[in-house]
């Protein structure tokens, strides 16, 4: 037993270390973000010789326009960031209030929630985005609301079934029959107990959105005006960088996209598994 | 077979509801339907449009629209692309098929390969070998294949020339077209794997701790047996639903290697008609892609039903 408890000791201080690290290149691409009009040498539109290569000037060069791909590098990190966040706030919100809901009241809501879910879980999200995009060539905030308003179902049944488990326990019960209503329940004793879940799935999120984003703006379809990094890739691949050897227009943007994604995942996979090692599933 | 009827209900109503969005999308969003429909970039007189018009019912009351495509749609007919001149279907279908020659192996192989690797991992979770093993993975799974075809594109093809640099074929014999499919089938092994292996890593964690695995581990039983005559089966269930709802992502994220390799199946086909936005093939594509995620769930329930004899009607 003793063994055990120190192998489970061991087992979490790494995965502490593990989503530290995560949270330390987090914190580095949110720094860049906040920071992107101070730390960037040139504004992200300023144009120069195009086409060069790497210098004391243009640390990353220049790209087909002339633009410093460094500062286009640090503005893109704003606009995929908020992309990301603000379509996984929207996403966690609509999932939370649907999963939520459904668990909570049972019963025939319950059935209509679900279906609802699970049909939308079957509806593929980037063709469907793909051709909304197409016909709307929508600006990215547009962009987030459409990845938002798409990606919650996996978070509406995540926190369905946690609410189910915990809807019959003995405090909820208390709450209840002390003769609290539904919404005072609600917030006050069930989301607290299923934010534990909620946040890494949230992070995951997160990722899972920039990953789309930079899949739609890689075909073409981001906001011509917010350049993100999905669309210098974009750019990059149709000007002919990766035939030119030009490493330094589209191994950057690749590279953040990567960077911010992985760290996302690991806090949220350290968070979820350290979980999973301590509760049962439902 | 079997399969049981709630379920099917689903099905149908999502099959409904893809429709639907279908014939409503055009319509509703901002420009004019004809447009939306048939695209843009090519010329016509103003009697061929208003002829296309009434020819396409556009002037009729919306839900005569309605039911005349659900007629449409039960003769199987998604529309005719202009750009490319021919039905939408048949175009499609021509292309799917070389998409799904990329697809279909590389779901086997990263079945095979990511649920015996996560399944280590997960019964040697606090080993460093599975710890190593999960960041290299976390960071396959965090990579756009987009992103992963341009450097492998780089590396193997431009650089050391080992690979061709685009296309499916260029001879047709059947080295040839290995040796064209083998970065590509590479990297959506690599995607696949990744998440795979996390799914499995995840279920085995989770299935290890419990009672009958205990109740083995006390018959005297070693940890392979254990886990392969056990935990292994219990947790590939997760992992074939997983690998039936995400069809459509991970159709995607063959389309997008497609694109990066020059290759004439679906993906290049949708990059394409965005080019020239040529709207009829999204629509048609979108519908096909969505048909193949339900089949794909439907077809995972019904192994389900074989595998797992709990589950079976009215659960």
């Amino acid at each position: 037993m003793t063994h055990h408890i120190e192998e489970l000791k061991k087992f979490t201080i790494n995965k502490i270390n593990l989503s530290l690290i995560g949270i330390f290149i987090f914190s580095v691409f949110l720094f860049v973000a906040i920071s992107a009009d101070i730390i960037s040498p040139y504004g992200p539109w300023e144009r120069f010789e195009p086409y060069s290569s790497p210098s004391s000037d243009h640390l990353l060069g220049t790209n087909d326009m002339g633009n410093d791909i460094l500062s286009e590098l640090f503005h893109g990190t704003r606009v995929s960031l908020i992309v990301g966040f603000g379509a996984s706030i929207i996403a966690t919100a609509i999932g939370i209030l649907i999963g939520l809901s459904s668990g909570y009241y049972r019963g025939l809501v319950d059935e209509i929630l679900m279906a609802i879910t699970d049909i939308s879980l079957m509806i593929p999200r980037i063709p469907l985005i793909i051709i909304l995009a197409a016909l709307l060539r929508p600006s990215f905030v547009i962009i987030m609301l459409l990845i938002g308003l798409l990606w919650w179902p996996n978070i509406a049944r995540v926190v369905r079934s946690l609410t189910l488990q915990i809807r019959d326990s003995p405090f909820i019960l208390s709450s209840k029959s002390l003769g609290f209503r539904d919404r005072h329940i609600i917030f006050s004793d069930i989301i607290p107990n299923i934010i534990y879940i909620i946040i890494p799935k949230f992070m995951l999120t997160i990722a899972s959105a920039m990953i789309s984003e930079a899949s739609i703006s890689f075909l073409g379809l981001g906001d011509p005006t917010m350049k993100s990094w999905g669309m210098m890739l974009n750019f990059a691949f149709m000007k002919g960088a990766l035939i030119n050897e030009m490493w330094w227009w589209y191994l950057p943007p690749g590279l953040c996209i990567v960077g911010v994604v992985f760290s996302l995942m690991i806090i949220g996979f350290a968070l979820e598994e350290k979980d999973n090692t301590e509760e049962v599933d439902e | 077979m079997k399969i049981n009827s709630k379920k099917l209900i689903r099905y149908l109503l999502a099959i409904f509801v893809i429709f639907s969005l279908n014939f409503i999308i055009p319509r509703a969003m901002p420009g004019d339907p004809l447009t939306n429909l048939l695209g843009e970039d090519f010329h016509m007189t103003e009697e061929t449009l208003q002829e296309l018009t009434e020819q396409m019912g556009l002037d009729k009351p919306l839900h005569l629209q309605y039911i005349d495509y659900w007629g449409n749609v039960f003769r199987f007919d998604f529309g005719y692309t202009y750009h490319l001149k021919g039905p939408v279907t048949s175009v499609i279908f021509s292309r799917m098929k070389w998409t799904l020659l990329l697809v279909l192996p590389s779901i086997i192989l990263s079945s095979i390969i990511g649920s015996l690797l996560g399944a280590f991992s997960g019964i040697k979770s606090s080993k460093k070998v599975s710890k190593m093993l999960t960041l290299t993975e976390l960071g396959f799974y965090s990579t756009p294949t987009f992103f992963l075809s341009l450097i492998f594109l780089y590396i193997f093809s431009f650089k050391f020339g080992l690979f061709p640099t685009k296309g499916f074929y260029t001879t047709g014999s059947l080295f040839d077209i290995l040796h064209h499919f083998f970065l590509p089938i590479t990297i959506m092994t690599l995607f696949l794997n990744s998440r795979n292996y996390m799914i499995m890593r995840g279920s085995v964690i989770q299935e290890k701790s419990k009672l009958y695995v205990v109740y083995a581990k006390a018959k005297g039983l070693s940890e392979n047996q254990i886990l392969f005559r056990h935990i292994f089966k219990n947790s590939s269930l997760p992992l074939l639903t997983i690998l039936a709802l995400d069809f459509g992502f991970i159709l995607t994220g063959a389309l997008l290697i497609e694109i990066v390799f020059s290759m004439n199946g679906m993906g290049t086909l949708i990059y394409d008609a965005l080019l020239s936005r040529d709207y009829p093939i999204l629509y048609g594509a979108f519908m096909i892609i969505s048909l193949m995620v339900v089949l794909a769930n439907a077809f995972v329930d019904i192994l389900y039903g074989i595998i797992d004899p709990r589950i079976g009607d009215g659960t």
